[in-house]
């Protein structure tokens, strides 16, 4: 009987086994498992072709994942140091979520691919369930305490500006609350100024967000400055954030509220600290300019009034006195 | 109908040790259908019922993301797309994924221990006929008011106040039906797999989808009281003037937040513990080799504990303390240890053995590898940092329909073609399982894909339109294509189950060659079904069974050749 020589298979020429680390020694250690790793991931065979689909799927998905709106950043637009944090940690899960699914999809692959020959089962290369636990869990463990740190990080307040603007107590946040109402938000400066869905705020200044509702619960919503947090009704939800650059952000409210919700839109500006101050300035004033009108609007009706009550007294007099009377009793 | 042909009419329906007098009249194969006690009968009602829902389900979502193909669009109302929105969430969670689990654990299980029975029959009946009359009245709603106060409808938002119109009312009546009765199914299912495994199937023998049925019955026996007492307070608050959830009246919302997500991170767990153990059993027969029992029960364990305590996973943008968040994000990265591990095992077992590729085995890779996707996204959305950006968004239910997807509908039909022989009495046809699957896996993917991408760059959940500033059209309007492909396909395949059971072949009992004993029944089973029950000396009874016959036959040909001794 002629044993063909395989050292593939570990057999050396007479067809005896070879103890795994001399075959690890004659190749190298490196390239004995860079084989190993290629055997391992690459499929022998283009078929079963639909599963081999799920492969390009999933290339084509992180293709495009990558591709128009996050060529180097998930989120390129980050404008306040605790999203660049939620950013960089999004990268690295990213990559690990991305290795996952290719190695569990290719081990899949792997698996079903059609068999040429018979495969013997290999009851040598039992694996130790407790081990796989082990290492699972020291990787899920290493998952959560980096998730953990980049967490802290992302929500840790910014530092505070040394210089307070209009209205910011010193080393406190500059507060303003954010009131979500079917479908509008309304933003209250400091001063007593208020505008709606466009909120102001200074560059270069930490700014306290307090969400609250007045009916059901909204969804705050802006990924570059705060991400999301939930006002609900009852209770105070609180962000911050600063911005150090001057830019308009655009965004949607994120929690389902009812039929305007597709056009509960957010627009925050961030301006330099002046042009905040002279805003807000200017909002106050244009609502007292605005109530001013009012209460000008309601003295002179209230004129109006009194003059047509003098004019009607007036008409009343010449109106025949007996007629006046017997309209009352009835 | 072969049943009739199959078995003398005058056996009894249920107890063999009543004898009755002849035939008698035999009722219309509906009308006994309607009126059985019968796990069988009442299984297949419900797995019937959840393919029908598929087709709804899979409906609704197509006309939902046709309504976002382009921004802009105005094919649907923005009420309309609510409407459908909340009845494609009611119905692809209480229609599809729950009797689905429920109804092949309450067929198959009964047959796996060997019963002849389940313990408290009627207490089952009574649960299928409450789902029914759930399932009705949310259909029935379309005649009125459907709900449309979203998928999870949050109060105060649902409460009366924001919604006076009847569409909660009847979520909570739907909702409130469906829980109920297939928490008593799942109630009869624990008493019977307590109280009536066959003579020697100790726990240690059980198979996989066994051991799924019992820690699935008792999470659901857990968690749906938790689910009925939510609702039921929502009621209150609305027709009562009650403040469980109202933020003034010393209630709170975010109380709803937490019982209705207790309820639905369980239903999750449920639907991923029953499909992973379907996968399973089917590889441990079409390789023929055990998967290690010990670590994967023990991980069904696990996911049904620490998967159902992470639900505060979906409230990390609610204002809750940060020890809830850093909690929710500790009890999901945790899964990944028992998610891995049967991962690994079921693809190692298959890798390492001889098997033919047939529809349950490709279906059930499907399901591995659509799961496995959605599985490791929701990696990113268990993390505080990251769900702040993306929760809310379509990267957060690309990644839970995968996972759904991937479970309930490919894991769905691996199992359903893989018992489809013992439940109809009929092969599956191949072929056609095949091409369906191709165009749900493609479809699948093509629909789901771009939105991670869409996610990412924003785009939130639940609104009926976006803007052309948003940049979003070239993802949905992939994704509409791809749910297209995907709705074809889920017709082709339930068409394909139809079909199969008049054109194919009858089965033989055990085509497969399995190891549990639901392969000892004749297919379809006969109503007490088992003439005979072995006694169970391993955890492969069929094996023992098809064994002990060989070596009878091999001794009976012995004592025939001693009998007559060759000349």
């Amino acid at each position: 009987m002629t044993v063909r020589f395989d050292d593939r298979r570990g057999l050396n020429e007479v067809g005896n086994l070879i103890p795994g680390w001399k075959r690890m020694r004659r190749r190298g250690a490196a390239s004995a498992t860079a084989i190993r790793m290629a055997r391992v991931l690459l499929p022998r065979s283009r078929k079963p072709v639909s599963l081999f689909i799920s492969l390009a799927g999933v290339l084509i998905a992180f293709a495009l994942n990558a591709s128009p709106a996050m060529a180097l950043s998930l989120n390129p637009d980050a404008a306040s140091p605790g999203i660049e944090d939620a950013n960089t940690l999004h990268w690295i899960l990213f990559v690990v979520i991305l290795a996952v699914i290719v190695l569990v999809n290719l081990a899949i692959l792997r698996a079903a691919r059609p068999r040429t020959r018979a495969v013997s089962p290999k009851p040598g290369r039992k694996v130790s369930q407790v081990k796989l636990a082990i290492g699972l869990g020291v990787f899920a463990l290493a998952l959560f305490v980096v998730a953990t740190v980049f967490s802290d990080k992302s929500r840790e307040i910014p530092a505070v500006n040394a210089e307070p603007v209009a209205g910011q107590v010193k080393g406190k946040p500059l507060e303003i609350t954010a009131t979500g109402s079917q479908w509008l938000w309304r933003f209250n400066y400091p001063n007593g100024a208020f505008s709606y869905r466009r909120l102001v705020v200074p560059a270069g200044v930490t700014v306290q967000l307090n969400l609250v509702s007045t009916d059901v619960i909204h969804g705050w919503n802006v990924p570059e400055l705060t991400g999301k947090a939930q006002a609900v009704p009852g209770k105070t939800n609180e962000v911050y954030f600063r911005a150090d650059d001057p830019g308009t952000y655009t965004s949607r409210s994120s929690v389902f509220s009812g039929q305007g919700y597709d056009t509960m839109e957010i627009e925050v500006q961030v301006v330099p600290t002046d042009e905040y101050e002279a805003a807000t300035i200017a909002l106050k004033k244009d609502i007292q300019d605005a109530q001013d009108k009012v209460e000008a609007e309601f003295k002179a009706s209230k004129a109006k009034a009194v003059v047509a009550t003098a004019e009607g007294k007036k008409m009343k007099a010449e109106i025949n006195k007996d007629d006046i009377e017997s309209a009352d009793s009835q | 109908m072969s049943r009739t042909t199959s078995y003398p009419q005058t056996m009894p329906p249920t107890r063999p040790e009543i004898s009755s007098d002849g035939p008698g009249s035999r009722p219309s194969r509906w009308a006994e259908l309607a009126s059985s006690a019968d796990h069988k009968d009442i299984g297949r009602l419900l797995i019937a019922t959840s393919f029908g829902s598929i087709f709804l389900a899979a409906l609704e979502l197509l006309l939902m993301r046709v309504q976002l193909a382009v921004p802009e669009n105005v094919f649907l109302k923005g009420v309309t797309f609510d409407r459908l929105l909340s009845v494609y969430g009611e119905t692809a969670i209480f229609l599809v994924a729950l009797p689905l689990i429920i109804g092949l654990l309450y067929y198959v299980v009964p047959l796996q221990i060997g019963s002849r029975t389940t313990a408290i029959p009627r207490v089952g009946q009574i649960g299928l006929w409450l789902f029914i009359f759930g399932g009705i009245l949310l259909y029935g709603s379309f005649l009125f008011t459907p709900p449309e106060a979203g998928i999870n409808p949050l109060p105060p938002f649902s409460d009366a106040t924001f919604t006076p119109n009847n569409g909660v009312d009847v979520w909570i009546g739907s909702t409130g039906l469906i829980t109920l009765g297939l928490l008593m199914i799942a109630i009869d299912l624990l008493a019977t797999l307590h109280n009536l495994r066959a003579p020697g199937m100790a726990w240690r023998r059980a198979p996989l989808f066994t051991w799924a049925g019992a820690i699935v019955t008792w999470l659901f026996v857990v968690i749906a009281p938790i689910f009925l007492a939510a609702i039921s307070m929502l009621l209150i608050d609305r027709l009562y003037d009650g403040g469980f959830f109202a933020g003034d009246a010393g209630g709170s919302p975010i109380l709803w937040q937490h019982l209705s997500y207790i309820f639905f991170t369980g239903v999750y767990m449920a639907v991923s513990i029953t499909f992973l153990a379907a996968i399973g059993e089917i590889i441990q027969t079409f390789t023929g080799r055990e998967l290690p029992r010990k670590a994967v029960v023990w991980s069904f364990v696990v996911i049904a504990i620490v998967g159902t305590l992470a639900w505060t996973q979906n409230m990390l943008t609610a204002p809750i303390g940060s020890g809830w968040k850093y909690y929710g994000m500790l009890m999901s990265l945790a899964l990944i240890v028992p998610f891995g591990l049967i991962f690994y095992n079921l693809i190692s077992t298959l890798g390492s053995s001889d098997f033919h590729m047939r529809a349950p085995l490709r279906f059930a890779l499907g399901a591995l590898s659509l799961a496995s996707i959605g599985l490791a996204a929701e990696i990113a959305q268990s993390t505080i940092a990251v769900a702040t950006q993306l929760s809310e968004t379509y990267d957060a239910w690309a990644a839970t329909h995968f996972t759904l997807i991937g479970f309930v509908l490919f894991g769905g039909f691996a199992a359903v073609t893989y018992w489809y022989p013992k439940m109809t009495g009929h092969d599956l046809n191949e072929d056609r399982a095949a091409k369906s699957f191709g165009l749900m896996f493609v479809g699948t993917l093509i629909a789901l894909l771009p939105l991670f991408a869409a996610g990412v760059s924003g785009q939130v959940t639940d609104s009926y339109r976006y803007f052309s500033y948003e940049d979003l059209g070239v993802y949905n309007a992939i994704s509409a294509v791809g749910t297209l492909l995907l709705f074809v396909g889920v017709v082709l395949a339930v068409g394909n189950l139809v079909k199969s059971r008049s054109e194919e072949p009858a089965a033989t009992p055990d085509p497969y060659r399995g190891d549990s004993l639901e392969w000892l029944a004749l297919s379809p089973p006969p109503a007490h079904n088992f003439d005979v029950l072995p006694d169970v000396r391993s955890t492969r009874p069929m094996r023992d069974i098809r064994e002990a016959v060989i070596r009878r036959d091999v001794e009976d040909a012995e004592a025939e050749s001693a009998a007559q001794p060759v000349a």
